[in-house]
């Protein structure tokens, strides 16, 4: 156990977008128990200084969670030309569903492409897994 | 090569030149298809086996089983019918009635307010051969058709010559996305084709855009450039038939359809203006269309002996949140993997009946397992494009598996 395990994190609260992906979706289809849709869905894309903010590397592993749930997922930079702090991208996914808010205001369909989450440096913990989802 | 050609049921596109290679009744190669086809036809590498309360058993006796919690529930719920037959989800609305259920399908939480608008006619619509053939302007609004329908672009909305376009994309179509990121299909619009909005920014920019139209100075809280507001309403003034291919982004971001109607009205005071859902899964256009014409609605519905009732209350999602289904019969979706996990974990609790061509994480779940047939490969039927155009299908191979129209006769006969 690093020295590290014994500083806080900083927490940063990050507005997701989910999207689609040919490829994920691909993955998903071949086997949604496989390693390949576990690695293009438990992915989430920062803006380079949420990045920072969150004195991570690209690649490390993020806690995000909020009253929903929590999840361990890889953190990237997005490479979009237009900056967006504050605001992270997740291919929607049962993933991102577990962060998903119940509520939906008696309309019945959730916000499943704007919510918030509170995003901290797991420290080197495991991506979730599909059946730790389940 | 098998000289037929097939329909891909990878998405609601359902593209019908599928070229199949077959070698002792196994498929080997898929052509023409897009990855998210090829994949889907090939089918998955864990097919769903026929078992009760986790044990492995034969078809008869799981479907004995789910008639048995049917029949035994109060309120039970159908749900799924996405990637569904159309046969399959005909019977599927009358086990519903049957068992005074509730049935809905996944449009409730996606692209169901788009669907009735047009079914109702509040929406003007057209053919994707129409876009082939005549479209000039292309609006992809909160849609990122490279990914979700990747040959939706190339085979009839961008790309292809049709006969009233002959000269190509590049001097024949304008191509446009309105999104809140840099999509793929941004990128393939151009350099000036992506107008990025924030995040629920969608109402302000139809409103702005709407002004524009009528001469009005446009406006938005986001202080989005006047000057280029200006420039897309001079664009699609100018267009003879113009396409809004209408994604998740701009329906959720959506507190109601009067901003839409609105613009849309306008745009056809002006020009000429269609409006297609990008539906996703290959029959959820068929199931509201079927639901409409036995009941009236294309989802939300809850049977009452002859009354039929509809509303948000008898969604999936309400009717799980609120703990009022006591069964859950589930065909050609997955739940558990699309909806929010604290909604879904109540599938848990309750009898829950899974029929799939393979393992979902719903199925892992499920007390009673049903296998049946992937349809368009392995059995055929009939499906309702994204368009609304019905397209029968036909099977690439054999199999031993029934059809899940047959599964679902199977069911109501023993009801």
């Amino acid at each position: 156990m690093g020295f590290g395990q014994f500083l806080s994190s900083p927490e940063v609260k990050l507005r997701i977008v989910t999207y689609r992906d040919a490829f994920q979706d691909a993955a998903k289809v071949e086997s949604l128990f496989g390693e390949e849709y576990e690695r293009l869905s438990a992915t989430i894309l920062l803006d380079a200084k949420d990045i920072t903010k969150l004195s991570i590397k690209e690649n490390d592993t993020l806690i995000l969670k909020n009253k929903s749930g929590s999840i361990v997922v890889k953190a990237v930079e997005s490479g979009y030309e237009q900056p967006h702090p504050g605001t992270a991208y997740m291919v929607n996914s049962p993933w991102s569903n577990v962060l998903v808010p119940e509520e939906a205001g008696g309309t019945g369909v959730p916000a499943f492409k704007d919510f918030e989450v509170v995003a901290s440096n797991s420290k080197g913990a495991k991506v979730t897994g599909i059946k730790d989802i389940v | 090569m098998d000289n037929d050609y097939y329909v891909c049921t990878g998405c609601a596109l359902l593209c019908d030149d599928i070229g199949v290679e077959i070698e002792g009744g196994k498929l080997t190669k898929v052509h023409t298809a897009c990855r998210k086809g090829v994949a889907f036809i090939k089918g998955c590498r864990h097919p769903l086996d026929s078992t009760v309360k986790g044990e492995r058993t034969d078809v008869d006796l799981a479907v004995k089983e789910a008639a048995s919690i049917l029949k035994n529930a109060e309120n039970p719920l159908i749900f799924g019918h996405a990637n569904s037959s159309s046969g399959a989800q005909k019977i599927a609305i009358g086990i519903a009635r049957r068992t005074n259920g509730y049935i809905d399908d996944t449009s409730s939480f996606c692209h169901g307010p788009t669907v009735e608008a047009i079914i109702e006619s509040k929406l003007k619509t057209c053919t994707l051969d129409d876009v082939r053939h005549k479209a000039d302007v292309l609006i992809f609004w909160g849609s990122d058709p490279a990914n979700s329908h990747p040959r939706h672009m190339s085979r009839y909305s961008y790309f292809p010559r049709g006969k009233e376009r002959q000269r190509g994309w590049e001097e024949d179509r304008t191509a446009i996305t309105i999104d809140v990121r840099k999509s793929d299909t941004a990128e393939i619009c151009g350099k000036n084709g992506l107008y990025q909005i924030p995040v629920k920014g969608d109402t302000e920019f139809m409103e702005a855009l709407t002004s524009a139209l009528s001469g009005k100075v446009p406006k938005t809280s986001y202080d989005f450039d006047k000057k280029r507001l200006l420039e897309l309403a001079g664009i699609l003034k100018k267009a003879k038939f113009g396409v809004i291919f209408a994604g998740l982004g701009m329906i959720y971001s959506l507190e109601d359809f009067e901003p839409l109607y609105r613009f849309m009205d306008k745009l056809n005071s002006v020009s000429s203006f269609h409006l297609i859902p990008m539906a996703g899964h290959y029959n959820m256009r068929g199931f509201n269309e079927n639901l409409f014409k036995e009941t009236g609605y294309i989802n939300r519905v809850k049977f009452n002996g002859a009354e039929v009732l509809h509303g948000p209350e008898y969604s999936v999602v309400e009717a799980l949140r609120k703990k009022e289904v006591d069964a859950a019969l589930v065909i050609g979706a997955d739940p558990l993997s699309s909806l929010p996990r604290s909604i879904v974990r109540y599938l848990e609790e309750i009898p829950l009946i899974t029929i799939d061509p393979c393992q979902t994480l719903t199925s892992t779940k499920a007390d009673v397992t049903i296998p049946c047939a992937l349809v368009g490969v392995e059995s055929g039927g009939a499906a309702i494009r994204m368009d609304g155009v019905e397209v029968e299908l036909k099977p690439m191979v054999e199999t031993d598996r029934l059809s899940d129209e047959d599964v679902m006769k199977r069911i109501m006969e023993e009801l």
